[in-house]
């Protein structure tokens, strides 16, 4: 479906997952979807349904409470997709690495395309790490992408076998 | 030719939306998407995974495609109104199954929602047409379209009518069925892929649906028609853009309340 | 006039030797025969264009009149025995009123018994719908605790009120008409209380009495035509013209929205919901509420276009509105079907009350069509109470997981009584269509019109609210089992089913309309479906999306209560305008 790839840049949409931010980047997020820095007019739409998004906004250092909730997500993204860590906390852990209950960042969970520093990020970061992330997001391809870490819960979910075992039969070449 | 349009129909409704889309950044002093936005949408839908949770599900989505694309096509072939409301009204039902029929929780408050809806803009739907037949004499839109004077003659059935338009076209304050992130979609929740760009085009369908209703009140001048729709077109936009969402309980009484006693005084009036 | 006699006197024989037989093998055959037997005469008397008429010998005469008085003398014993007070005065007052009927009756002239078009019309009905519970109802019985003597009892019964039906639609003579009306009254008050416990038993009582209401205003109908007219013949009566036939008229159709549980009468419909299933499939929706809608279409020469008719489909609309709005706040699903059977007569009665050629028949096309669905609806509900235990609409959530061929018939039914292409959706519109056609001339249908859109999207939300319940399906991420339903239930289900598709589809062939065939769409996709679920395999399943809960929870069913006053207002309204009906009908 090479005709259909340019389109992938085209129309982003995003889901944004709090893993336990102070809601600085949250803020931030709002402010650049937000009429003054307009994400939109990149045809961004901030969905709210994993379902139907391309891009995973994440913030926050991943609580202990947060981190199946995060890989349950995630996996329910439909590939292509492309995962944004905004912050410093996710990021790494930021102020609260080491700290009880904190998971040190998401790419312990989930593998990551996009780092923004800051705390908090500013929407002009934010802006630059989407556009990057969509020019990661046109290289990527249909094949099922996993994550690091599965919990028990959502282990049907994360193979995303269907009943007859389809899941091995995508094209991984298919780009 | 009428079929070329006919087959053009999802396209011309992603037309609408995309102005609609500018229009409403332009509104908040935005820059917006560009205007072929929907069109980007769809390609990328194509070009996503699937996922489905199971199969009527899914085909119910790509059903109520299809049978609003016929009820939108029977309008443009200017057949007889009842059966197209009545046709829509299936293609409304066929997708409030499809929200039932999985087991989750925003699924089913959509299809709720969306139930609620249907009970609000039907009648009014019915007596708006039942005011064309007793103006022009015939549920057919092709007599109807002939005829003159509708804006004169059932002004407060025009007005109960522009009441639904934002149901329809799922605008404020009357957007609860879709609701943004409070029921993260309703029914579209579970679809993804291409099942869900056959809901993304429904919605296109539904802006040609109820915008030619209001068409049809310019008669046999279509310039006034269009002017008609164009002043719709803004007005709901700028509806939407100023008030709160109401809740659906509050949007029934609404509607029941104001819309429908229009309706009846106009329709008393016309019978005088 | 033999072919009628079989009608009346085959399920009489059948009853007879079903009840001295014990195998469960001969009881089917017994049955299907009188299925096919007396469906068969149904059809062939409905393709017949001859008018029969009847004349009763004067033995018979008093048969009548003996079975009357012993009928009645049964309900003032019932009354004494339970209690009951409305059931004693009322039997006392019949009683009265029947004997001065009698006595001042005149010598009879005009045929007791005339088959016209109508009946003919109920008959295919009664025969083919009625035989098609019987059949269900052995299997059913199967599964009943009850003594086997009662069982097969059971199932004559419902033999005998076969016969009952089929002389009732057509008696002219308003006697004749009274003691059937009765022995209507009597069946469904013996076959409500069939299971003996307290509930059962004061339902059935409910019942008898407000029925019994219908009987007093038959007999003052039938006393108002002898002083007027020296007449007791329904079709004579209508010949005539001025205020006592209008009286007459409107008394007589009091009786039918007595029977036809319109709603200050709706309690004993709904108290009736406790008896066996193919009881309220038989008597409470398919046929013996059909006599409310049959009476008023006999009435209709006289109440078309006079402000009687206009009053009386005026009522008739409401009902329809009231009662689909009161089925909202109802979770016993058989209650609901009540409910919605109520609703769609008050829809038959105020067309038939409009009485204009096309409303008349689209009133008898909607009685046909509701017979099939809600026959079929009521026999998928039983098996849902025998199979599964389930009664109430909370208890059926994720129904489809374990009885998908069930739920796949009661979805069927919802489907036909609401959407295109099926018959009653087809009534619907051609009922709006009519009703705008004639608004010019009779403004004040307008109200009749508003009654039914708003009564039409009532329903539909009704039925897809509890649609609901029964569909939420898991992701098939596991297989389901199959579900395994006996031949006993399956093939009636599968018969009523074949019907409202073969009826739909004729009916619209009938129109000569080419955009109907639009509406054929929907069928298409039904066919298809299964094809299509095939190709579905490509595709990856997932989970539902429940914005990370991690317990499992279903969306609650939402209920619509109205509040105590607006109900007192209901009830109220509609008793009132159930007396102006009598005064409309003095006064004009």
């Amino acid at each position: 479906m090479k005709f259909f790839t340019p389109f992938r840049k085209k129309s982003p949409w995003i889901l944004h997952y709090n893993a336990g931010s102070c809601n600085g980047c949250d803020i931030e997020i709002l402010a650049a979807l937000g009429p003054k820095f307009d994400l939109e007019r990149f045809g961004a739409i901030n969905t709210g349904n994993p379902k139907q998004s391309d891009i995973f906004l994440v913030t926050g250092p991943v609580t202990y409470r947060s981190r199946e909730r995060l890989v349950e997500l995630y996996t329910q993204i439909p590939e292509p997709k492309v995962v944004v860590a905004v912050g410093s906390c996710t990021d790494t852990g930021g102020v609260f690495r080491g700290m009880l209950n904190v998971e040190d960042g998401i790419d312990r969970y989930i593998p990551v395309d996009v780092y923004i520093p800051g705390c908090a990020a500013s929407p002009q970061l934010i802006i630059d790490g989407l556009v990057k992330a969509l020019e990661i997001l046109e290289t990527k391809s249909k094949a099922i992408e996993k994550p690091f870490k599965l919990f028990g819960a959502v282990q049907m979910i994360g193979t995303k076998l269907s009943r007859l075992n389809m899941a091995q039969r995508v094209r991984h070449d298919e780009n | 030719m009428i079929w070329v349009w006919i087959l053009l129909a999802p396209l011309l409704g992603g037309l609408v939306y995309g102005g609609e889309r500018v229009l409403r950044a332009r509104m908040q002093r935005r820059q917006g998407p560009p205007f072929l936005q929907p069109f980007y949408d769809m390609f990328k839908l194509m070009d996503k995974r699937s996922l489905i949770v199971h199969a009527p599900h899914a085909l119910l989505a790509v059903g109520h495609f299809f049978l609003l694309w016929v009820s939108v096509a029977a309008i443009f072939l200017g057949w007889n109104l009842l059966y197209i409301i009545f046709l829509h009204l299936f293609a409304q039902v066929v997708l409030i199954l499809a929200g039932y029929s999985v087991r989750s929780v925003y699924s089913h408050l959509g299809a709720n929602r969306e139930l609620l809806a249907l009970v609000a803009y039907e009648p009014i739907l019915i007596l708006v047409s039942v005011g064309f037949y007793l103006v022009s004499g015939s549920f057919e839109i092709g007599r109807i379209l002939e005829g003159e004077g509708y804006l004169a003659q059932m002004p407060l059935l025009f007005a109960a009518l522009l009441i639904i338009v934002p149901i329809k076209v799922k605008k404020s304050p009357f957007d609860v069925t879709e609701a943004h992130q409070e029921i993260v979609g309703g029914v579209e929740i579970e679809y993804s892929g291409v099942f869900y760009e056959f809901l993304y085009m429904a919605r296109f369908l539904e802006y040609l649906f109820i915008y030619s209703f209001i068409f049809l009140f310019g008669g046999i001048s279509y310039g006034v028609g269009a002017v008609l729709v164009a002043a719709t077109f803004l007005l709901v936009n700028l509806v939407d853009n100023a008030t709160a969402r109401v809740r659906t309980g509050d949007m029934v009484k609404i509607v029941y309340g104001v819309a429908m006693s229009l309706a009846v005084i106009n329709i008393v009036g016309i019978l005088r | 006039m033999d072919l009628v006699w079989i009608l009346v006197l085959l399920p009489i024989v059948a009853s007879a030797a079903l009840v001295s037989i014990t195998s469960e093998r001969v009881h089917y055959y017994l049955c299907s025969a009188v299925l096919i037997l007396s469906g068969g005469t149904a059809l062939t008397l409905y393709g017949s264009p001859e008018i029969f008429t009847f004349h009763l010998s004067s033995v018979a005469e008093g048969g009548i009149v003996v079975a009357d008085v012993l009928l009645l003398l049964y309900f003032a014993y019932q009354g004494v025995k339970f209690k009951s007070r409305m059931v004693m005065i009322l039997a006392v007052m019949q009683l009265l009123l029947y004997l001065f009927a009698k006595l001042i009756s005149p010598v009879e002239t005009a045929p007791e018994i005339v088959v016209d078009t109508l009946s003919k019309f109920m008959f295919l009905i009664i025969n083919i719908v009625g035989g098609i519970i019987i059949l269900f109802s052995i299997r059913y019985m199967k599964d009943e605790s009850a003594d086997p003597f009662k069982k097969r009892v059971f199932i004559a019964g419902l033999l005998f009120f076969l016969s009952v039906m089929n002389a009732i639609v057509c008696a002219d003579s308003m006697l004749l008409f009274f003691l059937l009306f009765e022995m209507t009254t009597l069946s469904s008050y013996l076959l409500i209380a069939f299971r003996n416990d307290e509930i059962s038993r004061s339902n059935a009582l409910r019942a008898l009495w407000m029925n019994q209401i219908g009987g007093v205003v038959i007999l003052l109908g039938a006393l108002v035509a002898i002083s007027g007219f020296d007449t007791l013949s329904i079709s004579e009566l209508l010949e005539h013209s001025g205020q006592m036939v209008v009286l007459s008229v409107a008394l007589l159709s009091m009786a039918a929205l007595v029977k036809g549980a319109s709603i200050p009468f709706d309690g004993w419909l709904l108290g009736a919901m406790v008896a066996p299933t193919p009881v309220s499939a038989m008597l409470h929706s398919a046929t013996m509420v059909k006599i409310a809608p049959y009476l008023i279409l006999k009435l209709s020469p006289a109440l078309g276009g006079t402000l009687l008719g206009e009053f009386l489909s005026v009522i008739g609309a409401s009902v329809f509105v009231a009662a689909s709005y009161l089925a909202l706040s109802r979770f016993v699903f058989k209650e609901i079907l009540g409910y919605s059977t109520i609703a769609l007569l008050g829809l038959m009665i105020s067309l038939a009350a409009i009485g204009t050629e096309s409303s008349i028949s689209i009133a008898m096309v909607l009685i046909l069509f509701h017979a099939l669905s809600k026959a079929l609806l009521f026999l998928a509900a039983g098996v849902l109470e025998k199979q599964y235990h389930v009664k109430s609409i909370e208890e059926m959530k994720g129904m489809i997981q374990r009885a998908p061929k069930t739920v796949g018939y009661i979805v069927f039914g919802f489907v036909s009584l609401t959407l295109p292409p099926f018959g009653l959706f087809m009534g619907k519109l051609f009922a709006i269509t009519s009703v705008t056609s004639i608004l010019h001339e009779r403004p004040w249908l307008l109200i009749v019109l508003l009654g039914m859109i708003v009564g039409s999207v009532l329903l539909v939300l009704l039925y897809f609210k509890v649609a609901s319940a029964l569909l939420s399906h898991p992701s098939d991420t596991v297989l389901t089992k199959r579900e395994h339903l006996p031949f006993g239930y399956h093939i009636p289900l599968i018969l009523l089913s074949f019907l409202i598709l073969f009826t739909a589809v004729g009916y619209t062939l009938v129109q000569n309309d080419r955009l109907l065939a639009l509406f054929a769409l929907p069928l298409l996709i039904v066919f298809l479906l299964p094809i299509m679920i095939r190709a579905m395999e490509r595709y990856d399943r997932i989970q539902p999306y429940h914005c990370g809960e991690k317990e499992s929870f279903d969306a609650a069913l939402v209920y619509f209560e109205p509040s105590v006053f607006t109900q007192r207002l209901i009830y109220w309204g509609f008793g009132a305008m159930f007396v102006a009906l009598l005064l409309a009908g003095a006064l004009s």
